[in-house]
Order: C-alpha cells, then structure tokens, then sequence
C-alpha cells in the first residue's frame, strides 16, 4: 500500500453525490411550464451517495457494476460534462474521453478539415495539432482519400478517423466508456493495441465496460460501483471475482442496510395488453419474423422506480429469452396507471406456443410485480426450420466449372 | 476565462466550419449570405423610399450601412437561441467550456457582417458617396462594441432556450419589434424629440447611428455616447457570461 501512497494522484473524487430529477412529464416549452404547473413534479434520483476515490497518475482503472449503478454518471462527473450536486472532483491534465467519437464533424469538409475541428474540441491548439496530422492520418490508413468531403466516407472510414483523432489525442487521463464493443473484431483488437501502448507511455485510463476480459486484460486495479456506493476497489482479479460471485447470486444480499427484511406486498392489478404488428391489427397469431409491438397498461398500489424484465417461455417451459429494461439506469416510474410499451423488432421465433411474461424489479433486485404470463401467442412458420430461434441462415453453392 | 482561452483553437475551428461549410460545395454560398440583406434592402427601399417616402437623399443607402449590422444583431438574438440546442449532441459527449458554443456563433456571425460590409463599402464608392479613410478609422470600435453587445445577447438568449424551448420564437417577435425600436429603416432625427431620449436608451442606437455617421454622412459619431454604450455592452456581456456560466452545469440533464 505504502508503494501506492507515494504515487502522484491524477483524478480524485471526495464524497460525490448526484441525483437527477426525474419527471413525470416533462415541459419543455414555456407555455407549458406556465400552463401545467403540476406537470412539472419531479423526484430526485440518487445515483451516487457518498462516494470517493483517488485514481494515480499512470494506472488503469476500471468501472464496473450492473446496469444503471452509476459508472456512466461517473464517468460523466469526471469529464465535468455534468457537475455533481455535492463533494469535489479534482482532474490533473488533459483528458481525452472516447465517449464520443467523431465529435463536431462536418459532413462537407475534407477529412484533413474535420481532424483539426475535432482535435479542437479535444482542447489541442493549433501547433498541437499540426504536429500530429501525419501521425493521425497515418493510423486511420486513409491515405490520399483525406482530403475528399467526410460525407463521402463509408462508416468504416468514418470511425477510423475520429477515432484516430481521439486516440492521438495524447491524452494525460483517457477515459473510455464501451467504445471496445463497436467495430469489427480486427478494428476492436487495433483499439486494445493501441490502449495497451498508451498504457505504457504513462497515460491513466478509466475504462468502463461490461466485459471482464477487457477489463482484466487492460486494468491495474478496479472499482465495483453497486447501490450508489463503492461495493470492492483494488487489485482487478479479486473485484471481478467478488463482482461475478455477487452478479451470480442474482441480488441476495441485499438487506444489510435496514437491518430487517422488509416484505413488499405490492402487486400488479387489472392488467390490459394489446399486441400490435406493423399495420397495428391486434392479434395473437404470429409469423416468425415479424415486428412486435406489445403494450400493457396496469394498476400498482404505489410508485416506485422498478427496471422490467420481459421474458419468453415455450409451452414446454424452456425459457428462449430474457431481458432487464433499466431505461439507461434510472428505472421506470411505475405508477398507479403504468402503460408499458415492448417492441420487438423481429420476432425470431419459430413454430410454436409461447408465453410472455412481465417482472418488475426493484433496485434491490427484488421482483415486485408479475403478469405470469401478460400474453400467450402462437407462431406460424414453415416446416423447413426446426429449433428455438431464426437465425437468418443461408446456403449456397460455390459456382465450379461442373456445374455452370 | 484562462480555460476558454486555452480552447480558443476550438472557437476558430468552429467559426471556420460554420463559415466553410456555408460557402462550401456552392458558387452561390457566398451570395445566399448577401442575398438576405439585399432582398431586405429592396423590400424597405421600396416600402419607405416609393410608398412612403421618407424624403432622404440616398434613401437606400441609408437604409444599407444600418441594416447591415442590423442584421447581425437580429440573428445572434434569434439564431444565438439555438447556438447551444443544437448542439446538443456534444454537449452530452464531451466536455469543453460551454462558453465556447456562444463566442463561436457570435463570432461567426461577425465575420459574416464583415464580408457583407466588403459588399457595402463597394455600393459606397460606385453610388458615389465614397469613403472617408479618417472617419472609417473609428469603424473598428463601433464594431467591437457591437460585437460585445451581439455575445453577451446569445449568451442570454441561448441559456434561456435550454430551459424554455420556445422562447426563440418570442425573441423573434423581440427582434421585429427592436427593429423598430432602432433608427434602422428611419433616422434618428425624423423622432420626435420627446422619444429620442428613450430611444437612445438602447444600445444598438447608438451603434447604427454611429454607423450611419461614418459611412453614410461621413461625419465624427459621438464619441460620449459610444462610450456609455461601450460600458452598456460590456455590462450586457458580463450579466451574459455569469448567466450562462451558473446555467451551464445543468444543460445536460435538461436536454
């Protein structure tokens, strides 16, 4: 520890709280701010209570925790792109953030153009920038097509450039948030290269992900953020372990703070749904592939946040999918009329008698309302496709001279 | 302020955008700038100088050196509204000083009123009336001024439509009105002299007025006056930058 201590510290965060109102309804119009006062209610949402750490000058540290448990608002706090409502954040240096890629980009302008806008952005002056031209062209491999109109590029060409920029940036603190998961899988492995070599200049990175391989592969040390507060910090191996473990157990461990368990008795009453295709029939037969819109209305007895998880069982009880809703981390207002909406962009189910069920889960991972199930549908497909879902296969046959 | 200068690379690069991306890919990029003041120019020459007649020699070009500017000052009230709103995206991304979104847009349009004036300077000496070199050295200052006066107005203007959306609406009724309320299609002397004082009670008063002196009539402007509306610009730009600097922390979690 005392080896640590000695270290420079490049971003410290004291006692850091933030909520964020949350609205009913929101008004963003004058009129509307005058005209329906009582629209305007809100309730604070706390995201973060409490929480500090110090992060040195040249480790890597990673954010990791479930959905929604704030190390995307930390991450934010430490960009200063939103201020926190209490405590202090202090950052040494420049900060590059890979949160957005290809900020202020004009579609018009030659690629040269755009690096120097978007450098710019990043705070580089101009002498900066100039010295780093070729290197940036040089890494996003775009040769002579630089100096054609952005608009002209393909995505890919797109990406390589703005993230060169960013990436060239140099940086004293890199903050990057999931960036990892876009590209193909040789971009990806530039991109870990590319950090791995940053990494050694001496650069501190914070680095968000839900991957526990990239964070390994990449973090010195790790912060667990759960229930606004600091879970684990420390050497990587042992927070992920604890991490998995806690993630595993599915949120048993929960009652510690109040001291007793507290048994919620609240529950989903009169419950109407309605599943529409693309032409809004309501039906309940269903072709594999098709585009789902569900909508459930419900009575609760209170309000509360509560993330949704839909699930879908076959008659045969296996379950084919699941998924939490958290609504970018901040849950959804449930309230004594709640009108939920799911959509499914392509129903992969093949032939066969489903179940849809509906949960409503609490910040504690506590279920606190079910519709077990809120709709049965059945799924109409040909017999050529056999198994649990679509998966959108093709066959084909090389052309050889035999059989032209 | 140390930080905003630190990222003023950002505010050329942004003005430059703005300005390149406008005359860019079009021949008539730089005309579209021009053609709003010219059809303007023609509707209120034809309204105050054939309908109405105003009985001012040179009607047009009266009109042309106040507008000019006019023009300027209306779109940072107006389009200053939408210098932070629209671009949001950023703004939620990454951090720089916010601070930057305004300066960058009054800025821009400043340069815009520049180049346009390069087309009035060039009327001035085809018409005839020509150009003083000693008077136009005062044109710098009334320039600044206004420039100072125009940033602390998008300042104001976009804070205020982050949390009002619709309020760029009502400063475009604002801007007719002021329009009005400034000696742009009229002078200054055609006033009543009971209203003058209050007239005069608005800064871009003084600003056309001191335009018109040193373009159109060729004569000294009043340099007292200039430098109470110095101080009035001034005022406006800092109440402007504290405004939108207390504000700012919010902007994301209002978008």
């Amino acid at each position: 520890m005392d080896a640590i201590e000695e270290k420079e510290i490049a971003i410290q965060v004291k006692n850091v709280s933030k909520s964020f109102r949350m609205y009913f309804d929101k008004g963003h119009l004058l009129k509307e701010k005058v005209l329906f006062r009582n629209r305007n209610h809100f309730e604070m949402h706390e995201i973060l209570n409490d929480v500090s750490f110090d992060i040195y000058k040249g480790e890597s540290v990673g954010l990791i925790g479930k959905n929604g448990c704030g190390k995307s608002t930390a991450l934010k706090l430490l960009t200063k792109i939103i201020y926190p409502d209490s405590g202090s954040i202090e950052v040494k240096g420049r900060v590059s953030s890979l949160l957005e890629l290809g900020a202020g980009f004009h579609p018009d302008l030659s690629g040269r153009d755009n690096i120097y806008i978007n450098a710019s952005i990043f705070g580089l002056k101009r002498q900066e920038i100039d010295a780093r031209i070729d290197e940036i062209i040089a890494f996003s491999e775009l040769g002579e097509y630089i100096n054609n109109p952005v608009r002209t590029y393909s995505s890919g060409m797109y990406m390589r450039l703005a993230f060169s920029v960013a990436i060239n940036v140099e940086a004293d603190i890199l903050l990057v948030d999931e960036i990892l998961a876009v590209g193909d899988a040789m971009f990806q492995t530039k991109c870990l290269n590319k950090i791995e070599e940053i990494k050694k200049n001496g650069t501190t990175i914070v680095l968000v992900s839900h991957s526990m391989d990239q964070i390994k592969m990449v973090c010195d040390r790790c912060i667990w953020i759960n229930n606004k507060k600091i879970s684990a910090i420390g050497d990587t191996a042992d927070v992920v372990k604890k991490y998995l473990a806690y993630m595993g157990r599915g949120g048993m461990i929960e009652t510690e703070e109040d001291g007793k368990a507290v048994v919620k008795n609240y529950k989903i009453e009169s419950y109407t749904v309605e599943m529409f295709d693309v032409e809004d029939n309501d039906k309940t037969v269903w072709h594999t592939g098709e585009k789902v819109k569900i909508r459930i209305r419900f009575k609760y007895d209170t309000e509360i946040f509560a993330n949704v998880r839909m699930e879908i069982v076959r008659l045969d009880g296996i379950k084919i999918y699941s998924e939490v809703f958290n609504n970018e981390g901040i849950g959804y207002l449930i309230r004594k009329d709640t009108c939920l909406e799911l959509k499914i962009d392509s129903l992969n189910l093949l032939m066969g008698k489903f179940y849809f069920m509906l949960y409503l889960i609490d910040e504690k991972e506590n279920v606190v309302g079910k519709i077990e199930p809120f709709a049965e549908i059945d799924v109409i497909d040909s017999v050529e496709r056999q198994g649990m879902t679509y998966l959108s296969c093709r066959c084909s046959m090389e052309k050889t001279l035999e059989n032209i | 302020m140390k930080e905003i200068y630190e990222y003023k690379e950002m505010i050329f690069s942004l003005v430059r955008r703005d300005l390149k991306g406008r005359y860019k890919n079009s021949i008539l990029g730089f005309f579209w700038t021009f053609l709003n003041p010219l059809l303007q120019l023609l509707v209120y020459t034809f309204a105050f100088a054939v309908v109405m007649p105003m009985n001012i020699e040179n009607y047009y070009m009266h009109l042309f050196v106040a507008l000019v500017p006019w023009i300027f000052f209306a779109s940072c009230l107006t389009g200053g509204a939408r210098a932070v709103i629209d671009q949001q995206e950023l703004v939620k991304k990454v951090y720089f000083p916010r601070h930057v979104l305004p300066i960058a847009f009054a800025t821009s349009q400043f340069v815009n009123m520049l180049l346009t004036f390069v087309v009035v300077f060039v009327v001035l000496l085809i018409s005839g009336i020509g150009i003083d070199l000693v008077k136009l050295c005062v044109f710098p200052l009334v320039a600044f001024i206004q420039y100072f006066l125009a940033m602390g107005v998008t300042l104001i203007c976009s804070t205020i439509s982050v949390y009002y959306r619709d309020m760029e609406q009502i400063f475009g009724i604002l801007s007719i009105g002021l329009m009005y309320a400034t000696p742009v299609v009229y002078s200054l002397e055609s006033v009543p002299e009971e209203f003058r004082n209050a007239l005069l009670l608005n800064p871009m008063t003084t600003i056309i007025v001191a335009y018109r002196d040193i373009l159109f009539y060729k004569r000294m402007p009043d340099l007292q006056m200039l430098f109470i509306t110095l101080l009035e610009s001034l005022c406006i730009l800092i109440i402007g930058w504290c405004i939108f600097a207390k504000m700012q922390k919010r902007f994301v979690e209002e978008f």
